[in-house]
């Protein structure tokens, strides 16, 4: 009688194998959850936190998780306005009054909780103030809180803001940064290691959300707080999902392997996202701008004048010569506008009719000639004394965005006689040099804060000086305008001077704005109520819902 | 013996030694900084000043070296810059995920490898040793990022076979509990460890064909075979254990260039493993995490190698050591 061979026999053994290993792999956990309160969301993230602990991080992966598991004594509005109190919605405090021009006083929500039992009291709030501004916890949020002279407790329930000066954003700087921490939790870390403390990577809120688990590289997971006094969340579980770029984001998305993410990047991803069946796009608007940045002093030393962008005039040819809108399309097709000035689209003072240099090639190439700058040895390069017009631009290899425009700066700048080169390195390089001012130009993208009162200071005016102004532009009259514009109580008033106080930069041409990104974040269409609030995507996750017809059994899989 | 082992350790040790030394110099020259390495509003200049006092950045660099080397002698490998947690602890958790992802493609690399090559060996140069030979050159041509890109859009985005990335899917496994959750981890861990096992086995096939080409020419094995034993038991049993000897080199050899490969396919699946980290703290700067990631490589590397010798010893007993 023939007998099987054994190759045959181990080969049926293998595929047997594999088929098991599929089939118990795709075989779902079972959950018994039913109803309106069940739901896992799983949420692609291209960037890890590096501490769950607020007042030590400026990351916004970080930012994302832990707004989900500590509160503020109060929310910015949809409307994305900071000026007044008008628009703020109350999280810890349930009500807050002046008591007088520079006293704010907090009523906190007695029913509010920390999530190990104990009440949140007005000396939480205190602590949190006095550790925001302690030098030993550094925190980088510190500057923002220097108006605020004393935060006092009345009574456990009533916490007193105490401000230097009277000024539109005061309510802003008091709420918007801090989130109240669990001073009884705290009190015994000291604070010169709370950067390292294991708090941070297990934290204890007084959030919607529990810490769950935190699978270093891979997974983040937080749980719904069912007693939650603002209202228990609908969506159960939320996992943070780590993965390294925007284009598996976007794969692992079309793959039903992740929910929801914040954003695409390229044109291409999100085309790929929205065009998937099973996944809705929300746009909304973008907190980034970027633009080429000149260096207005000597590379590496600030004493000096740049041989080329020290001249205005120089500049403001450049300027004109940058096709701005044409470099968007190739770039970003319909997902982004080009910017009026230092702006993200989520800034309330985005002006489309702000007056900027417009786009001229032969102005700019008749300004080129009138300063001098003629291509007298007919090598294609204008030159001017001797000098070249030449001149390196850094770019980080990181993102792919800015190494295209890099491209494109480069071959427009190539047409009107300017010999450009660019110096791609990595972002830790690239940060240290554009912060040390070891460049000529460089193409940067700041992520902005909802007001324009904290970034622009910091970026374009002598204040900002050591700090983010890498390209050293000095204006006094442009200061004094925006100083204005950050003291004005009337919102109108103020629109109008910081419109004059940008238009008076896009005439001093220290940089050429290029793009304001759209943002567009992804849901899977079986959740509904997404609402996403441009400053902070993930706010109102704790509305988001499930509904229990839509339930998978994914979402109701436990633990 | 004695003597032998103790030389080999104090040379892995040497190695390892000036692996630290460079990486931690290399490191510290390439510029950049720990500090305000995000395009969000850069941290103020005394924040990262005070950052950098705390973490002793701001002392001579050889005095820097100094104290992580003291510091390393008693175990201490620091603080990550990024992690906010003992660099220990990072390398916990990261050193399994890539030993598993390792050992998995070391299996892969050698079960298929070998099989190949006595597979060819037994037809050699007929069709399918021929047509067998060009496929194993044309994948151990190839870049392994990119083997696995084209794995990955073939079969988890096109196909949705496997997973697209990650070592499990946290939803339904959060813990190793369940059978399920088991299956799910080596679901995801089959297309890593197919694309870096599968390179390596194209070279251990062209290395075994030709050691079992040459001992299919030995005088035993045409004894055997007049005895009228089976070509299966021919091959398996008389020839294999005599052509073996190369692939435990190879097998030394191997595991280095697993570690190495591993980088980019750990980055390409997602996978948090030695090669992801030390990628990841390479790009923030996070000096501690980076010369760990080296130091702990290049141990095993060494380590590897000084298995191999003494696999290959205890293999062939003609082989003796000098000075055992």
């Amino acid at each position: 009688m023939p007998t099987r061979p054994p190759d045959r026999l181990i080969a049926r053994l293998w595929v047997a194998g594999v088929l098991l290993l599929a089939a118990l792999a795709s075989c779902a956990r079972r959950g018994a959850c039913t109803g309106d309160y069940c739901g896992t969301v799983v949420i692609a993230a291209a960037g890890e936190p590096d501490i769950l602990l607020p007042p030590v991080t400026e990351l916004s992966p970080s930012r994302d998780v832990y707004d989900q598991v500590f509160l503020k004594l109060a929310d910015l509005g949809m409307s994305g306005n900071t000026l007044g109190d008008e628009d703020f919605q109350p999280q810890l405090a349930e009500r807050w009054e002046w008591a007088g021009p520079v006293t704010l006083v907090f009523h906190l929500d007695p029913r509010a909780r920390w999530q190990d039992g104990r009440a949140v009291t007005a000396a939480d709030v205190v602590f949190t103030y006095d550790a925001y501004t302690d030098s030993l916890v550094n925190s980088p949020h510190r500057s923002t809180l220097r108006l605020i002279s004393a935060v006092t407790a009345r009574d456990s329930l009533t916490a007193v803001f105490r401000f230097r000066e009277r000024y539109p954003e005061m309510f802003y700087d008091a709420v918007y940064q801090m989130r109240i921490l669990p001073a009884h939790l705290l009190r015994t870390i000291p604070r010169d290691q709370w950067r390292t403390a294991p708090f941070g990577r297990a934290p204890v809120g007084d959030g919607p959300y529990r810490f769950a688990a935190w699978k270093a590289g891979e997974s983040l997971e937080l749980v719904a707080d069912s007693t939650f006094y603002l209202g228990r969340p609908h969506i159960r579980r939320v996992i943070f999902r780590f993965v390294p770029n925007l284009q598996v984001v976007t794969t692992q998305l079309v793959a039903g392997e992740a929910d929801v993410t914040e954003q695409l990047g390229s044109p291409d991803n999100v085309k790929r996202a929205c065009g998937a069946p099973q996944l809705a796009c929300y746009p909304y608007k973008g907190a980034a701008y970027g633009y080429l940045g000149f260096n207005l002093t000597a590379p590496g030393d600030s004493t000096k004048p740049h041989p080329l962008f020290g001249d205005r005039e120089l500049r403001r040819a450049l300027a004109m010569a940058v096709d701005r809108g044409a470099m968007l399309r190739n770039v970003f097709g319909d997902f982004a506008k080009v910017p009026p000035g230092p702006l993200s689209q989520l800034t309330w003072i985005w002006d489309p009719e702000t007056r900027g240099l417009p786009h001229d090639s032969a102005q700019a190439a008749r300004l080129l000639t009138r300063l001098g700058w003629i291509d007298s040895d007919s090598d294609g390069v204008r030159d001017r004394a001797g000098q070249k017009l030449a001149f390196r631009i850094l770019v980080p290899t990181t993102s792919a965005i800015r190494r295209q425009y890099g491209r494109l700066l480069q071959e427009q700048f190539r047409t009107f006689g300017a010999d450009v080169q660019l110096d791609e390195v990595d972002l830790g390089l690239f940060s240290e040099r554009a912060r040390t001012g070891r460049f000529d130009a460089v193409l940067y993208t700041w992520n902005t804060d909802p007001t324009p009162a904290s970034s622009i200071p910091q970026t374009w005016t002598q204040a900002g000086l050591g700090r983010s102004n890498h390209g050293r532009y000095v204006n006094a009259a442009f200061d004094r305008l925006v100083d204005r514009a950050v003291a004005t109580m009337n919102r109108g008033e103020a629109r109008r001077l910081w419109r004059s106080a940008i238009e008076l930069l896009n005439q001093d041409a220290p940089a050429i704005f290029l793009f304001a990104p759209d943002a567009v974040a992804v849901a899977h269409r079986r959740i509904a109520n997404v609402t996403v609030r441009p400053d902070s995507w993930l706010a109102l996750l704790r509305t988001w819902r499930i509904p229990g017809d839509r339930l998978t059994d994914r979402d109701r899989a436990e633990r | 013996m004695t003597a032998w082992i103790v030389r080999r350790l104090a040379a892995s040790i040497a190695i390892v030694l000036a692996v630290v030394t460079l990486t931690f110099f290399l490191i510290h020259l390439a510029g950049g900084s720990p500090c305000g390495q995000s395009d969000a509003q850069s941290v103020a200049p005394e924040v990262c000043a005070r950052l950098r006092a705390q973490f002793g950045l701001d002392r001579p660099l050889w005095e820097q070296y100094g104290k992580y080397l003291w510091a390393v002698l008693h175990g201490e490998l620091g603080q990550s810059f990024w992690q906010r947690r003992p660099v220990i602890a990072a390398l916990q958790d990261a050193l399994p995920n890539t030993l598993l992802l390792a050992g998995t493609a070391l299996v892969i690399d050698f079960t298929l490898g070998l099989a190949l090559g006595v597979y060819q060996a037994a037809r050699a140069r007929r069709f399918g040793d021929i047509a067998l030979g060009n496929a194993a050159l044309f994948v151990n041509s190839m870049p392994t990022f990119w083997l696995g890109l084209v794995l990955l859009l073939v079969f988890a985005q096109w196909l949705h076979l496997v997973p697209v990335g990650g070592t499990h899917d946290p939803v339904l496994c959060s813990r190793l509990d369940s059978l399920q959750c088991v299956a799910d981890r080596l679901w995801h861990l089959a297309l890593p460890a197919t694309t870096l096992g599968v390179v390596g086995a194209a070279a251990t096939a062209r290395f075994q064909r030709n050691a079992m080409l040459e001992v299919l020419a030995q005088d035993f094995v045409r004894t055997a075979r007049a005895k009228g034993l089976r070509e299966r038991r021919v091959l398996l049993v008389h020839a294999l254990r005599n052509a073996l000897l190369p692939s435990i080199t190879l097998f030394g050899l191997a595991f280095p260039f697993l570690l190495t490969g591993a980088v980019l396919v750990e980055w390409v699946f997602a996978w948090p493993g030695m090669g992801w980290l030390s990628v990841m703290a390479i790009g923030q700067r996070d000096y501690p995490v980076v010369t760990a990631t080296a130091l702990v490589a290049s141990a095993m590397v060494t380590l590897g190698n000084l298995l191999a010798d003494a696999l290959y010893v205890a293999a062939d007993p003609r082989i003796r050591v000098r000075g055992a």
